[in-house]
């Protein structure tokens, strides 16, 4: 149990998916102009992270190790995550359009976003557990929810702030972002 | 071995999409005729209509079906069948010849070159500095931007004149040079438009040393006087005449009559050249 807490810790806040491992960077400038937007790319990045991860443990443990070609790791992954995307998709699409809706074109995105293929191999080059694959997945999700949320929080105060004209939009969220990841620097070393 | 088990995984997940596509009922109501309209878009996804691809432009046409008069996809117009089926499909009638614009070039070309250039060969680049290498700050730059964002191929660059030229016939009138030309020189117009005004100089207060070439509007009113039809307005602000299309009956006075050779015929833009290649 002990182990789990320190994964989900450690994936939340000290080994966080954004600022310290600097994955997922596109959505992070991308999808961060506004905290609505934002928290959804969050909470759909979270679900598809958990599902890939829930998939990719089962193949590699069943599949990859008994036939010894861990090594194809990387392309068995990215076949995995974009079916998965798909047929998720696909799914909410015939079910539930509200969703599907709400999602748009975020669920779509993120087949290509690294920080999906970064759990996955994670958790491989790790070898955690299935459960420790899970929790760092929900970890990893929450995680860079955060930091979008802050972000996003962040940069709707930055509209009326009296920013100099060549450092108005993206200039102004590099720093910020530099700044937060100074920030989270301090969490290192704590567990 | 390895190649067995890479088909197998891929094939398994291409059987589990097809099966989840196949089994899962259809619950969601309201959307069939989003898919109907979509079935019918090109699928292209081009941007033109100013949608975020064809599926944007679906929603937003089963919501407002009038939008498409504003907004036409120009592909579908160039297609009867498809544009038969879009108009039974958001149940209104569309007069595809109305619709459907060309592009056309306002410059007659020929402004003369006052430095020498050789920074990089796009027109973009060129316009910004001072607004090009021409004497006339809205000269046609001739250096191929329209050329290459042709979907159609319909746009040329006259070798003579050095001003980019489109072909009505080729022409989709999807408005992607309009958006590129950094001089804002091409303007989408109406298919029966008969005389065409290539020139689009306006007096410019802020790029001293800049004007008017030799070949552009002196403003002289000749054509305005030379109609017989009262075809052509005079536009008292920009001093430039502004033609009737349906009163004009393409006597060709006012080409005659223009020493600068500023006004065309728009039904032969385009056509010119070949015929003249033919006649050498």
């Amino acid at each position: 149990m002990n182990e789990l807490i320190a994964i989900f810790l450690g994936m939340v806040l000290i080994n966080n998916f954004i600022l310290v491992r600097f994955l997922g960077l596109c959505p992070f400038f991308g999808v961060s102009k506004k905290l609505g937007p934002a928290i959804s790319m969050g909470v759909a990045v979270t679900f598809v992270m958990t599902i890939a991860s829930v998939a990719t443990w089962l193949i590699r443990n069943y599949i990859l190790i008994p036939f010894d070609i861990e090594y194809m790791n990387i392309v068995i992954f990215i076949l995995v995550i974009a079916t998965l995307v798909q047929i998720i998709e696909l799914f909410i699409k015939k079910t539930n359009i509200g969703l599907y809706f709400a999602f748009g074109i975020y669920l779509p995105l993120i087949t290509t976003n690294c920080a999906v293929l970064g759990i996955t191999l994670i958790n491989a080059t790790q070898n955690y557990s299935f459960g420790g694959s899970v929790v760092a997945a929900l970890g990893g999700g929450l995680g860079f929810t955060l930091v979008l949320a802050m972000m996003s929080g962040i940069r709707e105060k930055l509209e009326l702030a009296n920013t100099p004209k060549s450092m108005r939009g993206l200039p102004i969220a590099f720093l910020i972002a530099a700044l937060l990841g100074l920030a989270f620097s301090g969490f290192g070393g704590m567990i | 071995m390895i190649i067995g088990i890479l088909t197998a995984i891929g094939l398994a997940c291409g059987l589990i999409i097809y099966m989840v596509h196949i089994k899962v009922p259809q619950k969601v109501k309201g959307l069939e005729k989003t898919e109907e309209i979509n079935s019918i878009l090109p699928g292209m996804n081009c941007g033109a209509c100013g949608y975020p691809g064809c599926f944007g432009y679906a929603q937003a046409l089963a919501k407002d079906p009038d939008l498409v008069v504003k907004t036409p996809c120009s592909q579908v117009l160039q297609d009867a069948e498809k544009l038969e089926q879009l108009e039974k499909a958001l149940g209104i009638t569309l007069d595809a010849s109305e619709m459907s614009k060309k592009a056309l070039v306002h410059c007659d070309g020929n402004s003369e070159v006052i430095c020498s250039y050789s920074g990089v060969q796009t027109c973009k680049a060129a316009a910004q500095l001072l607004r090009g290498y021409k004497k006339c700050p809205y000269a046609c730059l001739g250096l191929d931007d329209c050329v290459k964002i042709c979907p159609q191929g319909a746009i040329s660059i006259d070798p003579e004149k050095n001003v980019a030229i489109v072909d009505p016939e080729e022409c989709t009138g999807c408005g992607l040079c309009v958006v590129e030309c950094p001089q804002d020189l091409i303007e989408l117009v109406s298919p029966g438009t008969k005389i065409a005004f290539l020139c689009s100089y306006k007096p410019l207060k802020n790029i001293p040393g800049r004007e008017r070439c030799d070949f552009g509007c002196i403003h002289c009113r000749k054509c305005f006087k030379a109609c017989e039809d009262e075809a052509i307005e005079w536009n008292k602000e920009l001093a430039i005449p502004e033609f009737n299309q349906e009163k004009c009956t393409l006597c060709h006075k006012c080409i005659e009559v223009c020493e600068q050779n500023t006004l065309a015929d728009f039904t032969k833009i385009g056509k010119g050249k070949e015929a003249e290649l033919v006649s050498v």
